[in-house]
């Protein structure tokens, strides 16, 4: 058997000393400098606060197909829910009220847009051109995919939406979205249950595909008084769920702020245990758009 | 004739290092996560800027702009907000997307000065 010269043994450590030593300078001891992250690579916080920023610039313009592209950039599997766990979050810690607000209607007008189908006529459709010269801030959705409009005819201008790299001219008229349809009351039902506290008002938003909505204030008025609460706060009963303890023997009226039938004359049943006792029971709203 | 050796040995000691650090630092880079906003690109940095400067026209509240972009820390907000106007001219950035930011700038510096 040849024996390998010692020189050449040497060489070859030497070769995969020096590979270990590279590498773990460049990797963990001067790993290279970061200067231009993306939003995706953003600790949890700072996504909760750009994503926060996106909702409130949505507020401001309207401008949906931006806060979309905008979104895009953090990575979330689905930015929808993404939203309505920021606003849960935000209420449950008790930050400022408009701030969840903001967060779940963006959340609210996604999932609108997502789910809406056109039904109102006339129709416009405008297929989006790329222009490949054009430089932007987010990625620009599929180009094939027609945005169909179902607002007053109107002159559009729609200009490539923002893609990575360098930034695009903003999109100088959009249709601005709503937020869709008032609530309309679908369910209200008396609850006798023993085990629940008495005078439970419980209260379940849904939007037109039935999912649950997250942030949506409800204000509950009476005889001389008035309270908000919101949904969301009790995420293991629902995203959309919220309750509120009545007085027994006052009267009072639901309805949704951002606009909704209003539940008129709602009191607490007088409701009988199986042995015959007397208790106050609950009612369950259920506001469903439409 | 041994000493050739050794320079064989440390010719190969210094390629292996070489080696690592191209393929540490260009090949396959750290992945980075948990990262703080300072460390964002130009252009989303300047995009911030854009969004806190639509959510300020309609919220005339320089207060909270300025809560809004102490996110990229410790330069002061009117700062931040001008670096992010100074992108967005070099960059293309459409005139309405400009004013916008610059009625932020404006109103930041003015705030500052009352502060």
């Amino acid at each position: 058997m040849k024996r390998i010269p010692w020189w050449r043994l040497g060489a070859l450590l030497a070769l995969l000393a020096g590979l270990g030593l590279g590498l773990v300078y460049s990797w963990a001891i001067s790993p290279p400098r970061i200067v231009e992250a993306q939003p995706a690579a953003l600790r949890a916080d700072f996504k909760d606060q750009y994503r926060s920023v996106i909702a409130a610039a949505y507020a401001a313009t309207g401008n949906l197909p931006r806060a979309r592209a905008r979104l895009s950039l953090l990575g979330d599997a689905d930015p929808i829910e993404a939203l309505n766990a920021q606003a849960q979050r935000m209420l449950a810690t008790g930050g400022q009220v408009e701030y969840p607000g903001q967060v779940a209607a963006l959340a609210l007008a996604l999932d609108d847009e997502h789910s809406s189908v056109p039904v109102s006529t006339p129709v416009v459709e405008i297929t989006q051109s790329v222009d490949n010269s054009a430089t932007a801030t987010s990625p620009p959705p599929p180009p094939e995919v027609p945005i169909l409009l179902t607002e007053t005819p109107e002159v559009l201008e729609i200009q490539p939406t923002p893609t990575l790299g360098a930034p695009t001219p903003r999109p100088t008229r959009t249709p601005i979205p709503t937020l869709g349809a008032p609530f309309t009351l679908t369910g209200q039902e008396s609850i006798c249950d023993s085990n629940l506290p008495d005078g439970l008002l419980q209260v379940l938003v849904l939007n037109s595909n039935r999912r649950q909505l997250a942030g949506v204030e409800i204000v509950v008025t009476w005889d001389g008084g008035e309270e908000q609460f919101f949904t969301g706060l009790k995420p293991e009963l629902g995203n959309g769920y919220a309750d509120y303890i009545m007085t027994p023997n006052i009267t009072y009226t639901i309805q949704l702020a951002r606009g909704s039938d209003v539940a008129l004359g709602v009191v607490a049943p007088t409701c009988q245990t199986a042995s015959g006792e007397n208790f106050f029971g609950g009612i369950k709203l259920t506001f469903q758009q439409p | 004739m041994t000493s050739n050796r050794w320079l064989f040995i440390i010719l190969a000691l210094l390629a292996g290092i070489g080696i690592g650090l191209a393929y540490g630092w260009v090949f396959d880079p750290v992945d980075f996560f948990d990262l703080t906003p300072d460390t964002l690109r130009a252009d989303y940095k300047a995009d911030y800027v854009l969004m806190t400067a639509e959510a300020y026209r309609a919220e005339q509240d320089p207060g909270l702009a300025a809560r809004r972009l102490a996110i990229f820390g410790t330069q002061s907000p009117s700062a931040i907000a001008a670096e992010g106007l100074d992108y967005a001219r070099a960059n293309g950035f459409s005139d309405a997307d400009i004013a916008l930011m610059q009625e932020l700038v404006t109103a930041l510096q003015a705030w500052s000065g009352i502060r």
